[in-house]
């Protein structure tokens, strides 16, 4: 009993020594190997833009991921960064760097954090957490808890309505083990989706400063996109389609929606497996061919084809008509 | 001419001629209230025409048909059987390439055409693609466009696919999805500005951005003509009507199919559904568990593309009184809710100098009774049934634009046991 006893204090201490290694190892890019406890991210709030099939140069915000506060080597991409953190990781932190002209900050749908939100003069919510101020000396952080693997969005917690659609959102992801996107479900090949829409009326009025109260576009009431995204970009009938594997293999793919419209991945060819919804694995997986996935929702479906040949996901929502506005995706099953 | 004037006669006149017309029992396919086609090969091709809404609207319209055969919207329902190797040669009439698609099949081969972004499709007086699939698993389906998929399905190019298993009035294999009647719920809308924008030539203008429906379809017409007779000669482009009857204590099976580009909680007024299958798939725990995970609702949200099974029962339970008006001592009717046999009808009716009737009053609470009806009102129900109004939970698709009452409505209505239906 006191050996025992004596064994386990001796391997609490064994693990934290090594995990304070591995943290120190893993902040020093000496092995990225390595499983750290907590995983920390270098992340700049900044402006860009994109350009759409039809020419239109859009201004966005997104996020990028730098090696360390005010390198701004990183590139600034909507979405931003993917956060793929390992199956040991029980903490995310992010250090905040903001470049845009207004304040901002960075929240985790589904993830606990200790929120402190900031509120206007007159009492309205601003922001779901503590801010980052434009042009901050040192960086602002955010962390959380990492229960549970799974399929989390990423976006601002600061004026959302405007924010969120200008591009400040991404995805995190964390796997139950090797190739196990929750306990039992295994997968072979891997996709994430991550739906939004622009309108660019609005993102013309924000960049030139002509969006808010008294100003030229007053409010994103009148919210009507003109670009569909899938993962950032338009769908083109020219786009590659994507290799899936084998027949019999499971595909994961795991459906975002970033947007502010209610989106309805459908498959042609095959029924999906529906096997968590915002993280949460179905006790009862459900077999769909549609699904629905309102904003700020995640899923997580796997794909098992029988037959060879194209499998398609198309947006039934069917938001929009013309080249470059259907918003699908397109997988190769090999024999 | 005579189209003219049945559609200047009113809605409520329309229902009247039709119930009429069903208590005669016209239809033949006893025990099916839907219409539409049967397989295992179909002959279909695409063309445009002209569909009419009950407040006197005409929208132009594409949609698949039958080959010879008018422009159907919806397309011509197609049922096959379990196990059917389905051959479909679609031809198209229109000055544009068309397809379809049909999602939760599997394995389908294609051939003909020329390839296009989802599979191929065929140009105007091309010959004929043809879709080839094995229909591996009973249920309900759809198919649609799958060539520039959000202006077709918006123009009408939609329909059903219901494949039926192996075993009679079971709609899964399996005693949980047993039914004795069976119906077809299949929910669409319109926005007319870009009809007309198509129709004029104009399509370069439309702005799906401003996308604004202004009618809502079940089965390709607009309440009250779900209630109309199918292959109204009025109705010549929309042959499908939504008209669910049933008696006491038997099973309806709904067939619910979204279809369009927009969400419509379809809501049994008065009553839940048993929603035993999803997709085309049985909400089981397991293969062959039955229908373990069926969930009982009011409403029934489906994603466009989607489609749902449910089992619709009615007996008069809950409702605290005998709904035949039974003394204790009277023999039970069938399927009668046992447990309220005799007891009385809770409330003391004004009298009818006080009141106004609604046109689906027979005079009497009790069912199959008639009472009576102060003078002007006018008697819908000619059986004395029971009728609820099933509709869109979203308000405001119950209007032809924007006319009440009208949009994605129909009635159910509970037939007396003397009833025959069909």
């Amino acid at each position: 009993m006191e050996t025992k006893f004596r064994k386990s204090k001796s391997s609490v201490l064994f693990i934290l020594v090594l995990s304070v290694l591995f943290v120190w190892l893993d902040s020093c890019n000496l092995r990225p190997g390595a499983c750290p406890e907590v995983a920390e991210y270098y992340f700049r709030a900044d402006a860009t833009t994109q350009t759409m099939p039809d020419g239109k140069v859009v201004p966005m915000w997104g996020f990028a991921q730098d090696s360390e506060f005010g390198k701004m080597d990183g590139t600034v991409s909507v979405p931003g960064p993917q956060i793929a953190i390992q199956s040991c990781t029980q903490k995310v932190i992010v250090h905040l760097d903001n470049n845009l002209p207004e304040p901002t900050s960075i929240v985790i749908n589904g993830l606990t954090a200790q929120m402190t939100p900031v509120r206007y003069p007159d009492g309205r919510v601003r922001s779901f957490t503590h801010e980052t101020p434009p042009g901050n000396p040192v960086s602002v952080n955010y962390g959380w808890q990492v229960a549970r693997p799974g399929t989390y969005l990423y976006q601002s917690g600061t004026h959302p309505a405007v924010q969120v659609q200008m591009g400040l959102y991404g995805a995190l992801i964390q796997e139950a083990g090797q190739k196990l996107a929750y306990p039992g479900q295994e997968y072979d090949k891997e996709g994430l989706l991550i739906f939004s829409e622009i309108d660019p009326v609005i993102h013309d009025a924000v960049a030139a400063d002509n969006f808010g109260a008294g100003k030229a576009v007053t409010s994103a009431i009148d919210y009507a996109p003109q670009y569909m995204l899938v993962n950032g970009k338009p769908f083109m009938s020219t786009d590659p389609v994507n290799n899936a594997g084998n027949v019999g293999q499971h595909l994961l793919v795991r459906f975002l929606n970033a947007g502010l419209l209610t989106h309805a991945p459908t498959l042609y060819g095959a029924h999906m497996t529906v096997i968590a919804e915002d993280a949460h694995p179905y006790n009862y997986p459900k077999q769909l061919s549609s699904a629905l996935l309102p904003a700020g929702k995640t899923l997580d479906v796997l794909i098992t084809p029988a037959f060879p040949g194209q499998y398609a996901i198309l947006d039934r929502m069917l938001h929009l008509y013309g080249p470059g506005k259907t918003v699908m995706q397109r997988y190769l099953v090999n024999p | 001419m005579i189209i003219k004037i049945l559609r200047a006669v009113s809605w409520k006149t329309k229902l009247v001629f039709a119930l009429a017309l069903m208590t005669c029992g016209l239809a033949a396919n006893a025990h099916t209230g839907f219409q539409g086609i049967t397989g295992p090969t179909f002959n279909l091709t695409v063309k445009d025409g002209y569909i009419s809404t009950p407040e006197g609207g005409s929208i132009y319209t594409w949609g698949y048909a039958v080959q010879g055969q008018p422009m159907q919207y919806p397309g011509p329902t197609l049922i096959v059987n379990q196990g059917d190797v389905v051959t479909i040669n679609l031809t198209n009439e229109m000055p544009f390439p068309v397809s379809m698609v049909f999602p939760g099949q599997e394995n389908v081969s294609v051939s003909g055409g020329s390839p296009g972004v989802m599979t191929n499709q065929i140009s105007q007086g091309a010959g004929a693609v043809t879709y080839v699939f094995t229909a591996a698993n009973p249920g309900t389906y759809q198919y649609h466009s799958g060539t520039n998929p959000a202006l077709q399905v918006e123009m009408g190019m939609v329909g059903a696919l219901v494949v039926r298993s192996a075993t009679p009035h079971q709609a899964y294999n399996h005693p949980d999805s047993a039914y004795s009647r069976e119906y077809m719920f299949l929910f669409t809308e319109m926005d007319p500005v870009i009809h007309e924008l198509v129709e004029t030539g104009r399509a370069s203008l439309v702005d799906f951005s401003k996308y604004r429906a202004a009618y809502w379809f079940i089965n390709g017409r607009c309440s009250p003509d779900t209630m109309a007779m199918p292959n109204d000669s009025w109705l010549p482009h929309q042959p499908y009507n939504a008209m669910p009857r049933m008696h006491p204590g038997e099973k309806m099976l709904l067939r619910i199919i979204s279809a369009g580009r927009d969400l419509h909680p379809w809501h049994t007024h008065g009553n839940h559904m048993l929603v035993i299958a999803k997709d085309g798939r049985l909400l089981e725990s397991a293969p062959g568990a039955g229908a373990d995970l069926a969930e009982l609702n009011f409403a029934v949200t489906l994603p466009p593309g989607g489609t749902a099974d449910a089992i619709f029962q009615w007996t008069g339970e809950k409702l605290g009184w005998d709904v035949y008006g039974h003394s204790p001592g009277d023999p039970l009717q069938p399927n009668e809710y046992a447990p309220d046999h005799g007891k009385p009808f809770p409330v003391v009716l004004p009298d009818p100098k006080d009141t106004t009737s609604g046109a689906f009053y027979s005079g009497s609470p009790f069912l199959g009774a008639y009472g009576f009806i102060p003078p002007g009102s006018s008697l819908m129900n000619l059986s004395a049934g029971y009728f609820y109004m099933w509709h869109s939970h979203k308000e405001r698709e119950m209007v032809n634009n924007n006319i009440f009452p009208g949009g994605l409505m129909t009635m159910l209505i509970i037939e007396p046991p003397s009833v025959v239906i069909e």
